[in-house]
C-alpha cells in the first residue's frame, strides 16, 4: 500500500545577501539589471507622510509601455523591427494574460534573446529546436525555445530565421496580447509595428498610502546577525497586504505579530508602482532612495520588486515557471550608512538567483 | 529538510542561501457560493475551514493551527497562513469542502507561496483594459 506523506514540506528558496553600496565588489547593479520583467515595485519609507519631491519625480518618470492586442508573434522577427529596435537592445517584451503553466508564453529580452514557453502540441507544430522545460511533472508537457536574434544564424534570410518565421507564420499562428517597453530611441522605431495592430499606451500605476502607529522590527538597534530573514519578509508582506499585525495570543483569527524586538513608528509611507517596469528605472529609484537616506540619520528604507509570475525567465536567461507558485521577487533593505540587505526569493525549482 | 550555505568573502559581504527554510506557507483563497449574496464574517469563515479539516482529518486534523491574516467580506477572499508541514492538509480540506449551510460552495485557491510578500505582487491581477 502506498502511503502519502501529508507532512511533506513544500520547497522554497531564499538568498540573503548582506553588503554595502560602497563595496566595489557589490553586484547589486547587475542583480537589478538581470531581473528583466518587473511587475510591481513597492517602497516603504519610515517616518514619512508624503513622498519627498525628488522621489515623487523619479516615480513619475518611470517609462510608459505599450499593450498590443492579439499580436502575431512572427512580428517580432520583422526585419524593420529587428533593425530599429531589437538589435539596438533595451527592448523588453512579454506576452500578457498568458499563464506559463497552461498557455504559450513569449518573452523578448533586451539582449535580443527571444524565449518561447510552449505546451507540447504547440512545440511539435512549431518544428523548431527546443528543450524540455525544467518545470515538467513526470512527463514532458512543456518545452522552451530560446533563440538569440542577434546571432548570425538568426539573421534575416538565414536558415534558422526562415525556419522560425515559417513556424510562427504558417504552422503555429501564435498570437497573444503583448506588452512592449518604450524604446529609448523614441517611439518612431516601434510605430511601424504598432500601426498594424490595436495598441494602447499605459503609464505605470502609482498608489500610495500613509500608515500610522506602525509597529516594526527594530532594524537599527537589534543584532542583525541573528535576525531571521523569513520573519522580516513576513512582516513586510503583512504591511504590504494590510494584514492585521497586532494580535493577542488568545485571538481566534490570527496570531501574526511583529517580530521582536520591535519599535513603533508614528507614521510610514508605502508607495507602489505597477506595470511593465524597467530595471533602469528601478536602479534610478534605488539611487534616489539612497540620496534620501543620506539626509535622514538613523533611518532605513525598504524596496521590493516583484517579477511577473508568468514570465518564462526570471534572472538573466534562467527559466522560470509555476509549480505551486510563481514568485520571483527581491527585497532590498537599505540603511543610512550605505549598507544593504538583499533578499532574493524564487520558487524552489527555479535556478538560484545571481 | 533545510540547508544553509554561507560565504564570507570580506568583513562586509555575506551571502546565505536558505533552502526549504520558510516556516509558514501562505494562501490566497476565494470562497465561491451558490447564493452569491451570502456573506460570512471572519470568525464564521475560520470556523467553516476548521469544520472542513475536521471532516477530512478528524479531531487531530482540526487542531491544525492556521491564521486568517486578512479577510475581504465583500469579495469573500482571505489570506491564510499555515505551518509548512500543514499545507497539504489545509489545501486538501479546502479543495474537498463542498457545501456551506446546505448550499454548494467551492474554495478557489488563487495563490500559494512560502512568502507573504509574494502574495501582494501577483502579476495575474494586472488589468490594463
Amino acid at each position: 500500500m502506498m502511503t502519502v506523506d501529508l507532512d511533506q514540506t513544500p520547497r522554497s528558496l531564499l538568498v540573503f545577501d548582506r553588503s554595502s553600496f560602497l563595496d566595489e565588489k557589490n553586484r547589486i547593479s547587475s542583480q537589478v539589471e538581470q531581473h528583466h520583467f518587473n511587475y510591481k515595485v513597492s517602497v516603504l519609507l519610515p517616518e514619512c507622510s508624503s513622498a519627498p519631491s525628488h522621489l515623487d519625480s523619479v516615480l513619475n518618470s518611470f517609462k510608459s509601455f505599450y499593450l498590443i492586442r492579439n499580436m502575431p508573434i512572427y512580428e517580432l522577427l520583422d526585419k524593420h523591427f529587428l533593425e530599429t529596435a531589437a538589435y539596438k537592445g533595451s527592448v523588453y517584451g512579454l506576452s500578457y494574460r498568458t499563464r506559463v503553466d497552461e498557455d504559450n508564453c513569449v518573452a523578448l529580452m533586451p539582449n535580443g534573446r527571444l524565449c518561447l514557453s510552449l505546451d507540447k502540441d504547440s512545440f511539435q507544430v512549431l518544428g523548431v529546436e527546443g528543450k524540455p522545460s525544467r518545470f515538467n511533472h513526470r512527463t514532458n508537457s512543456r518545452y522552451v525555445v530560446s533563440v538569440d536574434l542577434t546571432h548570425s544564424s538568426m539573421a534575416p534570410g538565414g536558415r534558422g530565421y526562415v525556419r522560425l518565421l515559417t513556424g510562427l507564420r504558417s504552422r503555429l499562428h501564435l498570437k497573444t496580447d503583448f506588452l512592449l517597453s518604450h524604446h529609448p530611441g523614441g517611439g518612431a522605431s516601434l510605430q511601424a509595428l504598432l500601426s498594424r495592430y490595436d495598441w494602447s499606451e499605459h503609464r505605470p500605476e502609482i498608489r500610495s498610502r500613509v500608515l500610522t502607529q506602525l509597529s516594526c522590527p527594530a532594524l537599527l538597534t537589534s543584532d542583525l546577525q541573528s535576525s531571521d530573514p523569513h520573519s522580516f519578509l513576513e512582516w513586510l508582506g503583512a504591511v504590504d497586504a494590510d494584514a492585521s499585525r497586532e494580535n493577542s495570543s488568545s485571538s481566534f483569527l490570527s496570531s501574526l505579530v511583529c517580530p521582536e524586538p520591535s519599535t513603533t513608528l508614528n507614521q510610514a509611507l508605502s508607495v507602489s508602482v505597477c506595470g511593465l517596469l524597467l530595471p533602469q528605472d528601478i536602479h534610478r529609484l534605488i539611487q534616489e532612495i539612497r540620496r534620501h537616506l543620506e539626509h535622514h540619520l538613523e533611518s532605513w528604507a525598504s524596496l521590493t520588486v516583484h517579477g511577473f509570475v508568468d514570465s518564462p525567465v526570471s534572472w538573466g536567461d534562467s527559466e522560470h515557471g509555476v509549480m505551486r507558485g510563481g514568485e520571483n521577487f527581491y527585497s532590498l533593505l537599505m540603511f543610512h550608512d550605505h549598507t544593504y540587505h538583499l533578499h532574493q526569493a524564487t520558487g524552489a525549482h527555479d535556478t538560484c538567483p545571481p | 529538510m533545510s540547508g544553509v550555505d554561507e560565504k564570507d568573502e570580506s568583513a562586509v559581504y555575506r551571502r546565505v542561501v536558505l533552502k526549504n527554510a520558510s516556516p509558514y506557507h501562505y494562501l490566497e483563497v476565494c470562497l465561491v457560493l451558490q447564493d452569491e449574496s451570502t456573506r460570512l464574517s471572519a470568525v464564521e469563515l475560520k470556523q467553516f475551514i476548521i469544520s472542513g479539516l475536521k471532516s477530512l482529518y478528524g479531531e487531530v486534523g482540526a487542531a491544525l493551527t492556521f491564521d486568517l491574516l486578512k479577510y475581504d467580506e465583500d469579495k469573500l477572499t482571505a489570506l491564510l497562513r499555515v505551518y509548512s508541514r500543514g499545507l497539504v492538509k489545509l489545501w486538501s480540506s479546502l479543495t474537498l469542502l463542498g457545501s456551506y449551510q446546505n448550499q454548494a460552495c467551492a474554495f478557489r485557491v488563487l495563490q500559494v507561496s512560502p512568502f507573504l510578500l509574494a502574495l501582494t505582487g501577483n502579476s495575474r491581477e494586472l488589468q490594463l483594459d
